[in-house]
């Protein structure tokens, strides 16, 4: 990592630490924060955490991997979720997900060659009238059929492109 | 000060501190309770589920944690109950099923009376630990350093480094070795090198002024210099034997029996 790159990432780690007055107890808070703004938890990042709140990193790597929410290798821009509880399971999550993950080259928690998808299957989203479920970022996508599959991914490859 | 209660243990009435807990109190009075993730020097966690006991609440018994079960008065406990030898013995098989390979935890089963021939084996796990914390917390409490906590959840729930890398933070001092009651954590020499195995922790190497043992970490050398001061602080880089030894010449030059390192500090104990 070179040298400015750590002066940025101080500044943004400070930002977020001064947010909650640097006091260790907002340590989950700070976390979320951190990863909304690299999209993930960067060792480093984590380490200049640790080091402004006094507290050891072996505290924060222990949180980070305790909460599913939590990555430390980087993430796709959205998250594409796969319910393959047993009611979306047996409606065809299985298909869709065999289908995404041929599609995106991805297993399970992994994230497409192009930095765009992170692939997340679930057990049941609380939503089993709706199967089978996909989720797109906080989008519900319900009675999913395979041939909706291309749609629903372009509609993301394409306002991707517009926004760059 | 500390306000006194009476209580009941197995039959027997007893006195005791608030703040004691049942498991400092049962023992105190001779009861038999095995424990693994409980140690003096560290602040109970109640990971092992071992010292089970039952204790009489509002007419209901139920199974505690003994070791971290907080005293009060009239408290009823029965430490040796059919409930609570069946109860030990089911945890003690789901521990054994995590460390199977394990013979101080092999040797307690014995005690507790488990002797069938076909042990579990559900984790062909990562490595023979029953995730008490003993480690974590002599590190963190007693040591300073933090150097290791759990990591993952679950079934995938762990102790490491953080970030699974060697961790700058380790004193290679060896007490998470010496806290372990299952023997997983050792200390491997590679020439000034120690591993604190199997964290990872690689470190610079401690050897004996002297004789030239390998005597654990540099870092533990410094830390422990900062602690103490005048003379002991030149016992730091001496193994047991050859403080010993120069302690035994201290004496004889002085031609009678003086203490060769100083008193020492209030508060600190001989083991
Ligand atoms: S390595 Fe040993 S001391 Fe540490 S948690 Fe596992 S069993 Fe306990
Ligand atoms: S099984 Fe998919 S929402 Fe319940
Ligand atoms: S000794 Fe009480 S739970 Fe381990």
């Amino acid at each position: 990592m070179s040298e400015t790159m750590h002066a940025d990432y101080l500044a943004s780690i400070e930002t977020i630490a001064d947010r909650y007055g640097r006091n260790p107890d907002f340590l989950i808070p700070m976390m979320q924060d951190v990863q909304t703004a690299f999209g993930y938890l960067p060792r480093d990042a984590l380490e200049g955490l640790a080091d402004l709140l006094g507290i050891p990193p072996s505290q924060c790597f222990s949180v980070a991997t305790f909460y599913k929410s939590f990555s430390l290798v980087p993430r796709g821009r959205h998250t594409i979720t796969v319910c393959l509880g047993t009611v979306c399971y047996l409606k065809g999550g299985r298909e869709i997900a065999e289908t995404i993950e041929r599609e995106l080259e991805v297993k399970a928690g992994g994230t497409s060659r192009d930095g765009l998808f992170t692939y997340e299957p679930v057990n049941c989203l609380g939503a089993c009238a709706l199967a089978p479920v996909v989720v797109v970022d906080s989008e519900y996508y319900d009675h999913v059929k395979l041939r909706d599959l291309p749609r629903i991914l372009k509609k993301y490859r394409e306002a991707d492109r517009k926004g760059q | 000060m500390g306000e006194t209660v009476t209580l009941t243990i197995d039959g027997r009435e007893t006195q005791a501190k608030v703040g004691e807990t049942l498991l400092q109190v049962a023992r105190r009075m001779g009861a038999a309770i095995p424990t693994l993730c409980y140690h003096p020097a560290v602040s109970p966690y109640g990971a092992c589920r071992l010292c089970l006991v039952e204790v009489k609440v509002r007419g209901r018994t139920r199974l505690v944690t003994s070791c971290c079960y907080p005293i009060r008065e009239g408290l009823e406990a029965f430490t040796q109950s059919d409930r609570v030898l069946k109860a030990r013995r089911g945890v003690m098989r789901l521990l054994l099923a995590r460390a199977p390979e394990s013979p101080e935890l092999r040797k307690l089963a014995e005690s507790m009376g488990i002797t069938d021939p076909q042990l579990p084996s559900v984790t062909k796990g990562k490595r023979d630990c029953i995730l008490c914390g003993l480690c974590v917390s002599v590190c963190n409490e007693v040591m300073g350093a933090a150097a290791i906590s759990f990591s993952y959840r679950g079934v995938e729930r762990v102790v490491t480094a953080p970030f699974e890398q060697s961790s700058p933070a380790c004193l290679a001092c060896g007490a998470c070795a010496a806290v372990c009651p299952v023997g997983s954590v050792v200390l491997e020499y590679d020439g000034e090198t120690v591993t604190v195995e199997p964290f990872g922790n690689r470190r610079p190497a401690l050897r004996c002024r002297e004789c030239g043992a390998l005597i654990g970490g540099k870092g533990m050398g410094e830390r422990v210099a900062q602690q103490l001061s005048g003379r002991l602080t030149q016992a730091v880089d001496l193994c047991a034997e050859c403080k010993r030894k120069i302690s035994a010449q201290a004496i004889c030059q002085a031609g009678t029996a003086v203490v060769a390192w100083p008193a020492l500090p209030e508060g600190v104990t001989e083991r």
